[in-house]
């Protein structure tokens, strides 16, 4: 068997029927052998929106996407995504294609050396060498992708290894040992649990990872505890608990992060006290013990040292922990808290400029229950994080930890291909969209019925609020008034749309783009001087926020 | 603070650039290394300074693929000054 071949039949076998990428010379063996192949493949219109389109298919699914692209430009474009899923643990195998191996070494025509540019930005990468190492190399890169903390893999194949024979049947990989924790540490963190008196719960993004957010549901059942999300956890609680408090962090809820200030117990689970998240380090929850559960044991003691941590699968964990319910009185503080800081949502449908957090909320009640939500990166992904609810972490799909525009729009063509079923809504920033924008080719391609949000303030939001804040008004680069008109943009993809830009349109236009069939673009033109509140000033501690001035 | 590291890699591919890579990243200065091969693998001993807590370089060494074994002891400066000296 040809080693293009063996590629496809392993994917098979691993029941990946479905890959994105973009063809090119070195990779051209391996789409070749697509066309004698059950292996479905969607072409993206770019190498880097085809990999967001397998980080949307992982993280709706919590399997291993697969993305596939040639050598040199092919490579180098994966590589903003890569970054991308190592930094959210994204289970993802990215495989390139690479000049033979004859040529290899000799700046030869789209060589470029991706394992070495690889090696920063994923989990573990790969460069198959010799015929027989292909199949045990993917073997490993699906193992090593899926095992323990997720994440990327890249497996880089010289084209004459795709056109030679190559043998087909897999090594056995060695299993991987979940790191335990000790039975004495979970007493000591269920001795912690019982003794404080203000417990808060801080859930990341590992929970949906560890397919735990009923076991997570059940301990809060439990015993009370009051809960905050990270960007990555929202989804893990029920948003409608009564001491669910919503993200915490930079653009956290007021309840969220003042009352982690106030608690004298956190307890992060599947969580890394990211920067965003803690403020000032030394000053976030400065009063509390610190129980870190996770299975990564590089992440304890990290950012701050825990008093005591359990490593380990949440899954297993999170039913051990915490048998009694919290004390009333904290949970009446929290409770109190949340009632004088929530967000005085208010349908509003006089004339008037449109209010993002209002429009997103809306639109979170009128969307199903299951609808998988993707954002891009800027105002309003936090909005999104702030005003929508998320029935499963699986729902929300926002580059965290990169930070990446354009990932909003791939990814939930990822996530629609994943899930051709559901409703799909890529809520987007009208400086994010443009960055991808060439994704809206694959949309019309597949006629999948994505429903693209754009929030258009005609800035780059984010950089404009900093500038405002921090930077004396002194507005660089921010403006975007000479966006191009998305509506139009949409026709020359035979792509539905609308525009609004008044209060009282808001309602029927997102009940107009929630039903109507196919893909469809809604363009919400904003005043640009709406910031988002919260804020945490950089090198601030959390409960010193600035609040939406009155 | 300066460290000694003894670790038993694979003799795989560019598993000396992903050691290098991860030392410089994590805070830490390479001051000196020796490598020798054993079997299908090697040995490399590296000594390296650094003011992070040493925890967050060998926590990510732990994850490569590529390490067997990973053992690190704390030297006194002084020593390591004196030996380069």
């Amino acid at each position: 068997m040809k080693g293009a071949q063996a590629i496809l039949e392993f994917l098979v076998q691993q029941g990946v029927d479905k890959v994105f990428g973009y063809p090119g010379g070195a990779i051209m063996p391996l789409y070749d052998a697509l066309l004698d192949s059950p292996v479905q493949h969607y072409l993206c219109r770019h190498e880097q929106g085809a990999a967001f389109a397998a980080i949307g298919y992982a993280r709706s699914t919590n399997q291993v996407g697969v993305c596939i692209a040639t050598s040199g430009p092919g490579a180098t474009n994966l590589l903003t995504s890569l970054a991308d899923a190592k930094l959210d643990s994204v289970p993802l195998v990215m495989i390139t294609g690479q000049v033979a191996r004859a040529a290899m070494g000799s700046d030869a025509f789209q060589e470029v050396d991706v394992l070495g540019l690889s090696l920063s930005i994923c989990k573990h990468s790969m460069q198959v060498l010799e015929p027989q190492d292909l199949v045990p190399c993917l073997q490993k890169a699906f193992q090593i992708a899926r095992e323990g903390r997720p994440g990327p893999v890249l497996v880089d194949i010289p084209k004459d290894i795709l056109t030679g024979l190559v043998p087909a049947s897999p090594e056995a990989c060695k299993d991987y040992s979940i790191p335990e924790h000790s039975d004495q540490d979970l007493q000591v963190a269920n001795q912690l649990i019982s003794s404080s008196e203000r417990p808060v719960l801080y859930i990341g993004g590992g929970v949906g990872m560890a397919n735990a957010v009923a076991e997570l549901r059940d301990l809060i059942q439990r015993t009370g505890l009051p809960q905050v999300c990270t960007l990555k956890g929202l989804g893990s609680a029920e948003s409608e608990h009564p001491l669910y408090l919503g993200m915490l962090g930079m653009h956290g809820l007021a309840a969220a992060n003042l009352s982690v200030q106030q608690c004298d117990l956190l307890i992060a689970v599947g969580a890394r006290l990211d920067d965003r998240v803690t403020g000032k380090l030394d000053e976030f929850a400065p009063h509390a013990k610190l129980i870190h559960i996770d299975i990564d044991p590089a992440e304890i003691h990290k950012r701050r040292r825990a008093d005591v941590s359990l490593l380990g699968d949440l899954k297993r964990i999170l039913p051990m922990l915490g048998k009694e319910q919290v004390k009333q009185p904290w949970q009446q503080w929290v409770s109190d808290l949340k009632a004088s800081k929530a967000f005085p949502y208010a349908e509003d449908n006089s004339p008037g400029q449109i209010d993002a957090p209002q429009l997103l909320r809306q639109l979170s009640d009128m969307s199903a229950d299951d609808a998988i939500v993707s954002c891009d990166v800027g105002q309003h992904q936090m909005w999104v994080a702030q005003h929508m609810r998320f029935s499963q972490p699986t729902c929300h799909l926002s580059s965290g930890g990169l930070g990446t525009m354009g990932f909003g729009l791939p990814a939930a063509i990822g996530a629609q291909v994943a899930n051709p079923g559901t409703q799909v809504i890529a809520v987007c920033g009208d400086g994010s969209f443009m960055m991808n924008v060439q994704e809206l080719g694959t949309l019309r391609r597949y006629q999948m019925p994505v429903k693209i949000l754009i929030l258009d303030n005609q800035r780059l939001g984010m950089v404009k609020q900093w500038q405002e804040l921090f930077h004396e008004e002194r507005y660089s680069e921010t403006d975007l008034s000479d966006n191009p008109e998305f509506s139009r943009l949409a026709a020359a993809f035979d792509i539905a749309s609308d525009v609004i830009h008044c209060r009282s349109q808001v309602a029927d236009a997102l009940a107009r783009m929630l039903a109507h069939q196919g893909p469809y673009l809604l363009h919400v033109q904003l005043d640009h001087k709406d910031n988002v509140w919260p804020i945490v000033p950089p090198n601030t501690a959390n409960h010193q926020m600035w609040e939406q001035p009155k | 603070m300066n460290y000694q590291l003894d670790m038993l890699l694979s003799d795989q591919p560019a598993v000396l650039e992903r050691v290098l890579q991860t030392t410089r990243y994590r805070g830490f200065k390479v001051d000196s290394m020796q490598m020798q091969p054993a079997s299908k693998q090697m040995r490399v001993s590296m000594q390296v300074s650094g003011q992070q807590p040493i925890s967050l370089l060998t926590s990510q060494l732990h994850k490569l693929y590529d390490l067997a074994s990973l053992e690190c002891q704390a030297q006194l400066a002084r020593n390591s000054e004196l030996q380069s000296a």
